[in-house]
């Protein structure tokens, strides 16, 4: 029998030999062509006669197509063929469409520098100058560019956003009035003595999600504040020689860990998923949730009057605020069709009253766009308003990071989330925390 | 057969705990479909509001009418072949017992032990160079492949269990083998090709994986396909999912429930021998 | 009619046997073309597609760009890489939940299902087992998943039976939770156990049972002389499908742990997954699946020789 096995091994073996000659030396996968760089002239027009425009964006956000069918409404010559997926299927999917023949003319991708890196991505530069662009908050617009070098933040603009978020803390307001807090707290260490008296009374400090490495909210915020952003910064953009381990970033580590061994997150947070955690400080239960402004109109729709949100306060008093703020990003594929016509849709996104209306009130974030642009109306008391002059505030005085999870596309599930684990539960040293998460990105980056 | 009322009362316990354990999750599954929107269940806990509606909501919003068609296009184009292959081959390898049988049937072994997550990149660009990405055929070709293993597996054990004297009965009637296979072999592998049958079907309609990478329009995948509709970034809409996958899953057991009725008087007829 | 041995006088017998090495002489190859379509189906999109994975195990590549050779390095990656050799190990331990629980129950139930008359009890029964198979595994394990939580059935279940202290969140505690998803795997294959199980049970004879209930023996006995001897040729294709399900598992730890909480839950499967998708590591990613792959080979090596052992 074994004999009979070897057998079938050794021809396969002579098969896959021919196979590897037959290839030829350069194996799988084609030569893509280099990173795009910018064309001549472009049209700032709009587009006459008949146009079909395809999308292929995630399901579970409706802003794109609410956005399209407006759009229609004003340019009925204009029409739009959405398709959605999965937001985890279109990571995965996107690349492989970008580079095929068929690629649709606006993506919702997250990570931009592979797919920049291999050419697949339209240079926007020729529409920064000729749209203006420049007037628009330039912190949020390099979270998009990509160097020749790789390098994020600096180079030429490959992608733009559709609503731009900001996280933060929420709070039960009811809650929060029960442990004496008049007003949101301005150091960390008031932040540090409220959960303390939460935890005494009774209720559950913080109410988040760690199935996937929701705990790096927090996390990211305090190391936002002890390790200089710049810094933090250049290891999310790859920068060489950038490292997370720092002083600064063990210290917030040590504070998550405290936070974890007192038992301020839940007992089950490690399997807690992000609905169920929404769920739960939806029905009160937990005094503060960090998060982002997606959820603000839901959360006004489900507690109202009962929610507020404070950005995650300074070391020292006065400090300036640090939040993680992205955009949601789309890219137009080097190779799509209606490249000039769907440029011109997503400054139109950004710039027209509707469209910035409709981008508040869909999804909370703030819509980007010249920074002298009034934004849409929202009635006071509501916790979307808190959250968008939070974001006006920070591009004011503040300072815009982008994620952890967005250094590379493997770090977070592969680093972030179970190394998370393992430090909200005390398995972890804050020091190795840091080390095994450096560790990885190096061997990413090494590829 | 004589079995006591004792035997007979601890066997009905033994099967209703197993059952118990069976049903628990698929219970939670639709008292959570019938919760408000947006809420998180806990535990099994029927609402006091039964939000039957949520079925239409969920039918609506995964495309489950197109869906439930594409699949059936699908399973027609999958599970015929796939049993008339795997009969023919688990004949000709169980009672023709042909040379060199043994080396394809390690060959179909080694299919079995195959992560399915190696073979998508590379059936990807086989299927995109073949020029069907996009069409059912992309998922319909790999299928067949991918099931010969277990069903040539399956079939050639239950020829390989048929008595030699019906095999030499068939041969002395002066049948040439194909004859002696379609109007003997065959019907006597009804059972073990009516599990075949449900398990072939079933594995089709619930393919995921294959259906989301090598298909990229969403309306021509599986309806198992539909369920990433309901899975957002970060949060899932787990009362819609609950109800979607019911939905899927009806289907599955009509056809299921239906081929039991084939398949337990063929268990009957098998039975009754000599 | 059939069942009983033809009786042939001698002359008839050697016609017979002359004209029966004829036939089986033209079949021996014509055999073949029984089994053709099978092997071409197989062989274009499942060995073609997998010897294609074997070329890329020897690049690093990112599914888009060209790749670049690298050799063996992936390999030997694999095999010096702690975090990429645990997945192993903790597949292994799955074997015994996906494998020797629903066999060992499933032989159980179907015996008993089988003592009863068709079309009651019986049948209701079988319908019941089997549903675990119907539900899409997506949605199977996110109902799993919060049967396990803190505030689901499983809790409520011990609290109700007075084990309220041994409550917690399964599938969040770092010793609990590879077993809790074992359990789910034994869920799922438990009612695949039993129908394969129950077919090959409509072939055993009847009178076998009928003469031992005569020699006085129960139901304990004849299970374990009769039922389990007859069926070693559906226990192996159990054995051996549910062991390869275990070790290459993906979509039930896919969905309700992704390896974690930290990475206890980790298997080759989502690991494989993990590299090439998230990471876009395909030329790590396919090394790590021949090596899967080999290791499974091996085991169900294994498992044929000791059944075949059995049989004898």
């Amino acid at each position: 029998m074994f004999r009979r096995y070897f057998a079938v091994v050794a021809s396969a073996v002579m098969i896959l030999s021919m196979l590897v000659a037959c290839s030829g030396p350069s194996g799988p996968g084609t030569n893509q062509p280099a990173q795009t760089s910018a064309a001549g002239p472009v049209s700032t027009a709009l587009p006459t006669g008949k146009v079909t425009l395809n999308m292929y964006i995630e399901t579970g956000f409706p802003l794109p197509q609410k956005l399209a069918d407006e759009f229609t409404r004003q340019h009925p010559n204009v029409t739009f063929n959405i398709r959605q997926d999965q937001f985890q299927v279109i990571t995965e999917n996107g690349p492989r469409e970008m580079a095929g023949p068929n690629p649709p003319d606006l993506i919702r991708l997250p990570q931009v520098v592979g797919p920049a890196k291999s050419g697949l991505l339209l240079n926007l530069d020729p529409y920064y100058k000729a749209y203006g662009w420049d007037k628009w908050s330039q912190s949020l617009l390099d979270q998009m560019r990509v160097g020749t070098d790789g390098i994020r933040g600096h180079g030429s603009l490959y992608g733009l956003g559709i609503g731009y978020d900001v996280t933060g803390v929420f709070y039960n307001k009811k809650l929060a009035a029960q442990i004496g807090m008049k007003s949101p707290p301005t150091t960390i260490d008031e932040f540090n003595a409220l959960l303390a008296k939460a935890k005494a009374a009774g209720l559950l400090p913080i109410m988040q999600f760690n199935d996937i490495g929701g705990v790096n909210f927090p996390y990211q915020a305090l190391a936002n504040q002890f390790e200089d952003p710049a810094t933090l910064a250049d290891w999310i953009y790859n920068k060489p020689g950038a490292t997370i381990n720092t002083p600064g970033t063990v210290k917030a580590a040590q504070y998550i860990a405290q936070w974890g061994k007192a038992g301020y997150f839940s007992k089950d947070v490690n399997s807690l998923d992000y609905t169920t955690m929404m769920g739960r400080f939806e029905k009160g239960q937990g005094v503060f949730m960090f998060n982002g402004d997606w959820e603000s109109a839901n959360l006004d729709k489900a507690m109202p009057g009962n929610v507020g949100f404070f950005l995650f306060p300074p070391e020292k008093a006065g400090g300036r605020s640090v939040a993680m703020s992205a955009p949601a990003s789309y890219v137009i594929p080097a190779r799509a069709k209606n490249a000039a016509e769907m440029v011109y849709f997503l400054n139109w996104v950004h710039t027209n009253e509707a469209a910035r209306k409709i981008i508040v009130e869909e999804n909370g974030a703030s819509p980007g766009g010249p920074s002298d642009l009034p934004l849409p109306p929202i009635p006071a008391g509501t916790v979307l308003s808190q959250t968008l002059a939070a974001t006006n505030q920070l591009a004011k005085s503040g300072v815009a990071i982008d994620f952890f999870a967005n250094a590379t596309p493997g770090i977070y599930a592969n680093a972030f989330r179970p190394e998370l684990q393992l430090l909200v539960a005390g398995k972890e040293t804050p020091e190795g925390f840091v080390q095994n998460i450096q560790k990885s990105y190096q061997q990413e980056l090494k590829q | 057969m004589n079995t006591t009322r004792r035997e007979t009362l601890i066997g009905r316990m033994v099967l209703i705990i197993f059952m118990l354990f069976t049903l628990m999750p698929l219970v939670s599954m639709l008292s959570t479909a019938l919760q408000p929107e947006a809420t998180i269940p806990t535990g099994i806990s029927w609402p006091s509001d039964p939000q039957w509606h949520n079925f239409v909501d969920a039918f609506n919003v995964a495309n489950l009418g197109t869906l439930l068609w594409s699949s059936v296009l699908i399973i027609l184009g999958v599970v015929p072949v796939s049993l008339l292959f795997a009969t023919m081959a688990g004949y000709g390898l169980g009672v023709l017992r042909v040379r060199g049988g043994q080396v394809a049937f390690l060959l179909l072994l080694l299919g079995l032990t195959i992560p399915l997550e190696s073979l998508i990149i590379p059936l990807y660009y086989q299927m995109s160079d073949l020029g069907l990405l996009n069409t059912r055929w992309a998922l319909i070709l790999p299928l067949i492949g991918l099931f010969m293993p277990f069903g040539v597996f399956w079939m050639r054990t239950h020829f390989q269990s048929v008595p030699a004297d019906i095999t030499e009965a068939a041969s002395v009637d002066g049948a040439n083998s194909w004859m002696a296979f379609l109007r003997i072999q065959v019907p006597l592998a009804v059972p073990a090709l009516s599990s075949l049958a449900v398990l072939l079907f079933l594995w089709t309609w619930n393919q995921f994986l294959l259906a989301i990478v090598l298909v990229d329009d969403p309306n021509q995948r599986t309806m198992a396909g539909a369920l990433g509709a309901f899975q957002g970034r970060y949060g899932t809409n787990i009362v819609l999912l609950c109800a979607g996958s019911l939905l899927i899953m009806a289907p599955t057991i009509l056809v299921f429930v239906i081929f039991q009725r084939q398949f337990v008087k063929a268990l009957l007829q098998g039975s009754v021998k000599g | 009619m059939m069942g009983s041995k033809p009786e042939l006088n001698p002359i008839v017998a050697s016609s017979v046997r002359s004209s029966r090495h004829r036939l089986v002489a033209r079949g021996r190859w014509a055999g073949w073309l029984y089994v053709l379509p099978a092997l071409v189906m197989y062989a274009l999109f499942v060995l073609w597609p997998l010897l294609t994975s074997v070329e890329y195990s020897l690049y690093s590549w990112n599914g888009i760009d060209a790749g670049r050779w690298v050799g063996l390095e992936n390999y030997w990656s694999v095999l010096t890489d702690s975090e990429l050799i645990l997945p192993i190990v903790h597949s292994f331990e799955l074997v015994f939940f996906f494998t020797v629980i629903p066999v060992c129950l499933g032989l159980v139930a179907a015996a008993l299902i089988r003592g009863f008359s068709e079309g009651g009890f019986g049948a209701v029964a079988r319908t019941i087992l089997f549903l675990p198979q119907v539900a899409p595994l997506v949605a199977a394990g996110i109902a799993w998943k919060w049967a396990y939580s803190e505030t689901g059935i499983v809790n409520q279940l011990l609290s109700a039976v007075g084990l309220g202290s041994l409550t917690r969140p399964w599938l969040a505690d770092f010793g609990t939770a590879l077993p809790a998803v074992g359990f789910i795997g034994a869920w799922v294959l438990l009612g695949f156990c039993t129908v394969l199980l129950l077919t090959g049970m409509s072939k055993i004879d009847p009178a076998l049972y009928e003469a031992a209930r005569i020699d006085g023996s129960g139901p304990i006995q004849e299970f374990r002389f009769i039922t389990v001897p007859s069926l070693i040729g559906e226990i192996g294709v159990c054995v051996t499908v549910s062991m390869i399900a275990a070790l290459s598992s993906f979509d039930i730890i896919y969905i309700s742990t992704y390896g974690g909480p930290g990475r206890v839950t980790m298997v080759p499967g989502v690991l494989i997954y993990r590299l090439a998708f998230d990471e876009r590591k395909v030329g790590l990613a396919s090394a790590m699946a021949v090596i899967l792959m080999i290791l499974v080979v091996g085991c169900v090596l294994v498992v044929q020789r000791v059944m075949k052992g059995e049989n004898s």
